[in-house]
């Protein structure tokens, strides 16, 4: 197996970003067909191609669609392109280089679910990509794409682009559905679920940029053909993000089910200035971190990674060496977590900011031996516990970098240096002073 | 109670026991004029014995630094005060930091069991029971302790200060 | 009504039914199992966010939320498993890691939930060593509501609140992750009439009512049941009282009449009641002398003697809706019966504005039972209007005046105008220093009343319905209520309840406001925070 190019195909030809070029390129041919279809056949071809949700929880996409309530209307589809994983950013370069995919998936999937309005929720930091989604909207408003009657169906459609004020909780469905409603930007209690009542408390369909683009190739090549790639539970092919320290990070379109250890090694073009491996985060900052050894076993797909007591998230591989600190790397997470929690729910708006004060009194030297065992505590009783996964999403790399390297957390805590680089810590111990 | 009578004929010889007696009283006087530092008794009320700073008679309000109480008002030393004699009226302190604390605070002496109670429910060593016992007072005198004679009376040599600072809790984030 | 579909659950064991429809927390509630929670309020909308009523559902590996949980039929639900109150204790520990323990001072106190919880789960040492996060203490939210931000534990409560019952959105959660801070927009205080409500249903120490701040420890405090005064809605509420008075009232529940809540008016209504306002002494003004020293009895005794012989249009009564249905019916019946007259007037405040209605609870009638004196009206077949009344030409006038002055805006108005009676018998629990100054007066008796926490009676509200409640305390113990007055001015003796000797000293016989050791130990389980 090696690196593929299916979403990915026409990324090298800048005209591809273009309205014409896109047309050129294929583009717009599968929305002509799919109109002609009936939407339920649409939903059941989607079902078929076990197409995935590529956002992070990797929940089947047919099915998801499948749960909106038969005649609730008006309905909506939100495009989740709030891309704030630490360590992704396929869906900036999938908005920059072809934002006429996204729009064209888009189109083709709102009438699958027979929706009149949707929006794409961008990160407010990606000027170029809500640059480029606007110009390609309305290249299409002028193409007849977008509007009303498309291309003669009968179907309306309208698209906006909604620019996130940058805040990681806002990439969570829920939390982006009360940004994009004019609240603040938190989780809501679930049930009752997005897709039975979201935004304006009406049946909403939230998907990732990656996922919506997808669907126009399950159109062109149907579902057999989509599943030409990938595995049996994990269909398809996917955009990685990889980084860290590796010779040639970027994003590579792999079939799912490829061997991390040649993404890595291969398209990776190995660990940087020769070192070793030591770590590997799979799936963006919420997902478990990697030992080397299980990291040059595992396969990236859903399954082999859910196996490995991991989980696929996002794609962003993060490639860790042995000069690295584990507790120093823990740190960066339980700050950006600590900082990001919206507050709403106790375990995690305490949990965070506890957990993250441990790591940094680890780190400035003050740190206790039990307060290693207590860190493993405190992420035990976050998981699970709250409206959203945030929570869950703090603590289990928590437990898993405690858990995996521990001798390092001992070190730290019994020398006052890091075992790995042995030196003090040098950075800020912002926990304390922490101020947003 | 019975009184046991001695009737025996020794006992008529009242005169040299009287005389031993005597002898004793005038030996211990004689003792005591002319090597006054061994003479155990004080001359009370001039002179008066020295109490440990731990007797727990008369109470003190404890001071701040800064000279102001150290009572936040909390009520707990009236609560668990099992003669009822305290009574406390709080008030919002202009300085946000503190917060609260009492206007009033009086103590009826003669309601006082002198348990300690009250110290030992005090969060903030605010209240103590100082080694200050000989309060008489003739009729009309006032026992109900007003905060003033509570904090800052003459004996008090301008507040005793309590170990516990608050700057140095606020400094080190309690 | 259609009657609800009953489904059947297990909660800890005990098998039960219970509407189709409702949470698990409801049904816990209503079968009176303890859940520990913070966010959750039967009258508001549910927020999810303590994560403290977590239950453990058969067939479900995660815990669960009790308040976002609908109960399905055959559901098996516990929260005394290990697993649950482990939970339990951890979702405590996350509320108190950044708490400030400033429970000497937190006016919270003995009705706090935290400290309940942590007497049903914690009773342990923290594990949290390092610094706690600063926020901000003493915040002005407005006009009756101070804000401490740190012992704030972000439940919610009093922003769905505001953002669902008064409707008035000032209140909002600023801030993010732990920094989150419970405030005010600039220039938009927390105003409204019914504010104090957040005060009620803050589970915690952070927000306190501005009146009762720092005045009593709540566990000196004894409670009791009964209704407010202030308006024809007639809100249930709770007084709570010791031997120096009264120091706050707040609401009880009632889903007929006023739900959970009452309004800020209301709170206010206890201040008339307790001794700086009272009328405590019997008053007489005989040959240009007042006497004031007099005891109600004998002042009512005096103005009995001075009405002897009165009948027909010598004679006038004054009553206000303030006053229960049986006082009402006392002195209206010794005027018709004993002094055979119908010259009874219905001193209205508010009549203009009776119809009024803010849409939540308060109602432009101030007086609790002008119904229940129209009631008493039509039974004596009285029909007469206030402005047919001249006092200058009834010999003797004997006015039952209001309790809450505040509401009757036209009072010392409506003095001078009695005082132009020949003889004014002015019964009264406020303190009336302008009558006792008024120079026109010739001859006048002024009789202490109780007020109503200090009597048993009934009400009857706006909509008719009628609600008896009990003594509450008393607060000045001669003062007599109309009831007795009325027996005195018809010359008849009142009978005075006596306790049995042998039963002196029984604790059920022990006079209410008697704020005992005993009490004070029992208050610590009286109060249950969140059972309004």
């Amino acid at each position: 197996m090696s690196e593929v190019k299916y979403l990915t195909e026409f990324y090298h030809l800048p005209e591809f970003k273009g309205l014409e070029g896109y047309k050129k390129n294929g583009g717009y041919v599968q929305l002509a067909k799919a109109l002609k279809m009936q939407p339920q056949a649409i939903i059941d071809e989607v079902k078929a191609s076990g197409l995935r949700g590529r956002g992070g929880a990797g929940f089947p996409t047919g099915m998801k669609w499948g749960f909106l309530p038969k005649n609730d209307e008006p309905r909506y589809l939100l495009c989740n392109a709030d891309e704030g994983e630490p360590g992704t950013f396929k869906d900036r370069m999938m908005m920059e280089k072809a934002p006429h995919q996204l729009v064209e998936g888009m189109i083709i999937s709102a009438f699958a679910i027979n929706c009149k309005k949707s929006y794409i929720y961008v990160r407010g930091e990606y000027d170029d990509s809500i640059n480029a989604l606007n110009t390609a909207i309305q290249e299409a408003y002028k193409a007849g794409l977008l509007g009303k009657n498309i291309l003669g169906s009968g179907f309306d459609h309208d698209m906006d682009v909604y620019r996130g004020a940058g805040a990681y909780i806002c990439g969570e469905e829920t939390g982006m559905i009360s940004s994009l409603e004019g609240l603040k930007g938190q989780p809501k209690l679930k049930p009752p679920f997005p897709a039975v009542q979201g935004y304006l408390k009406k049946p909403t369909i939230v998907n990732n940029v990656e996922t919506l683009a997808a669907v126009k190739y399950i159109m062109r090549d149907g579902a057999a053909g989509y599943r030409k790639y990938g595995t049996e539970k994990s269909a398809g092919s996917k955009l990685f993000s990889l980084s860290g320290n590796v010779n040639k990070p970027g994003n590579y379109e792999v079939p799912l089910g490829y061997p991390l250890k040649d993404m890595i090694n291969v398209l990776g073009g190995g660990i940087k200035n020769g070192k070793k491996l030591k770590a590997v985060i799979p799936g963006g900052s919420s997902a478990p971190v990697l030992t080397a050894e299980e990291a040059l076993k595992a396969t990236l797909d859903y399954e082999n990674l859910a196996a490995a007591g991991t989980m696929l998230g996002s794609g962003a591989i993060i490639v860790i060496d042995d000069s690295k600190c584990m507790v120093e790397c823990l740190a960066n997470l339980t700050h950006f977590y600590h900082h990001e929690s919206c507050g709403q729910c106790t375990p995690c708006r305490e949990g965070t900011g506890w957990a993250d004060k441990i790591v940094h009194s680890i780190l400035s030297g003050k740190g206790r031996l039990q307060d290693i065992e207590l860190l493993v505590k405190v992420a035990d009783n976050m998981k699970g516990r709250t409206i959203c996964a945030l929570s869950d999403a703090a603590a289990l790399p928590i437990i898993s970098f405690v858990t995996k390297f521990r001798d390092e957390f001992e070190y730290f805590v019994r020398e006052g240096k890091s075992k790995v680089k042995g030196t003090a810590y040098k950075g800020h111990a912002y926990a304390a002073t922490a101020s947003h | 109670m019975a009184v046991m009578q001695n009737t025996s004929e020794k006992s008529k010889w009242y005169l040299p026991g009287i005389l031993t007696g005597m002898g004793i009283t005038m030996r211990h006087m004689l003792k005591n004029i002319f090597n006054k530092k061994e003479m155990i008794t004080l001359n009370y009320p001039e002179e008066k014995y020295e109490y440990s700073p731990r007797f727990k008679g008369n109470h003190i309000l404890t001071v701040k630094k800064d000279g102001a109480i150290r009572c936040t008002a909390c009520m707990l030393c009236a609560t668990n005060c099992p003669a009822d004699c305290i009574k406390i009226t709080a008030s919002e302190h202009p300085d946000p930091h503190v917060e609260k604390y009492p206007i009033a605070y009086e103590i009826d002496m003669l309601r006082c069991v002198f348990c300690g109670f009250c110290e030992e429910a005090c969060p903030v060593d605010a209240i103590r029971l100082g080694p200050e016992w000989q309060t008489p007072g003739l009729n009309g005198a006032n026992f109900t302790y007003d905060i003033k004679h509570l904090a800052y009376r003459p004996g008090l040599k301008g507040g005793i200060q309590s170990v516990v600072d608050d700057q140095e809790r606020l400094k080190s984030g309690i | 009504m259609q009657q609800q579909p009953l489904i059947n659950c297990t909660i800890n064991g005990v098998a039960l039914q219970v509407k189709a429809g409702s949470t698990i927390i409801e049904a816990m509630y209503e079968n009176q199992q303890k859940i520990a929670h913070y966010c959750w309020h039967p009258g508001l909308s549910i927020a999810g966010v303590c994560r403290l009523c977590m239950v453990q559902i058969e067939g479900n590996p995660r815990l669960q939320i009790a308040c976002n949980t609908v109960v399905t039929e055959g559901m098996k639900v516990n929260n005394t498993s290990d697993q649950v109150v482990e939970a339990a204790k951890w979702g405590l520990d996350f509320h108190l890691i950044n708490h400030p323990l400033d429970c000497p001072i937190c006016d919270q106190a003995g009705e706090c939930g935290l400290q309940e919880q942590y007497m049903e789960f914690g009773k342990y040492n923290s594990e949290m060593s390092e610094k706690k996060q600063k926020k901000h203490k003493v915040v002005d939210l407005g006009p009756t509501v101070v804000l401490d931000s740190e012992r704030c534990i972000l439940c919610s409560r009093c922003v769905r609140f505001t953002d669902e019952v008064s409707k008035t959105h000032e209140l909002g959660i600023f801030n993010r992750g732990d920094h989150a801070e419970i405030g005010t927009h600039a220039g938009k205080p927390l105003d409204n009439k019914y504010s104090l409500n957040t005060v009620d249903i803050c589970p915690v120490g952070a927000l306190t009512s501005k009146d009762f701040r720092f005045r009593q420890r709540v566990w000196f405090l004894k409670d009791a049941e009964t209704v407010c005064n202030g308006c024809s809605t007639g809100c249930n509420v709770k007084v709570y009282f010791n031997k120096e008075g009264v120091f706050r009232v707040k609401p009880k529940r009632n889903d007929a009449i006023n739900g959970h809540w009452m309004c800020d008016e209301g709170r206010d209504v206890y201040k008339f009641v307790n001794k700086e306002n009272r009328q405590i002494k019997g008053h007489k003004l005989a040959n240009g002398q007042w006497h004031s020293e007099l005891h109600a009895g004998a002042a009512a005794k005096d103005a009995s003697l001075s009405l002897q012989g009165a009948t027909g249009n010598d004679i006038a009564l004054v009553v206000t809706g303030q006053h229960t249905v049986e006082e009402l019916d006392a002195i209206v019946s010794t005027f018709v019966n004993t002094y055979k007259t119908k010259n009874v007037y219905h001193w209205w405040n508010s009549e203009a504005t009776a119809s009024e209605f803010d849409g939540i609870l308060l109602r432009g009638d101030k007086n609790p039972n002008t119904k229940g004196l129209q009631q008493v009206f039509a039974k004596h077949g009285i029909a007469t209007k206030f402005s047919d009344l001249d006092p200058a030409k009834v010999k003797h006038l004997v006015v039952v005046g209001p309790e809450n002055i505040p509401v009757y805006k036209d009072f010392t108005a409506k003095l001078e105008f009695f005082a132009k009676a020949q003889n004014l018998i002015y019964m009264t629990s406020a303190k009336v220093d302008s009558l006792v100054a008024n120079k026109s007066l010739k001859s006048a008796t002024i009789i202490p009343l109780k007020t109503y926490i200090e009597k048993s009676g009934t009400f009857i509200n706006h909509a008719g319905v009628s609600q008896t409640f009990k003594k509450v305390t008393t607060v000045v113990s001669e003062a007599l209520t109309v009831v007795e007055a009325a027996a005195l001015l018809a010359g008849q003796e009142i009978k005075i309840e006596t306790l049995n000797p042998k039963n002196l000293f029984v604790a059920a016989n022990k006079p209410a406001d008697q704020v005992t050791l005993d009490f004070r130990k029992k208050n610590e389980f009286i109060f249950q925070r969140g059972k309004l």
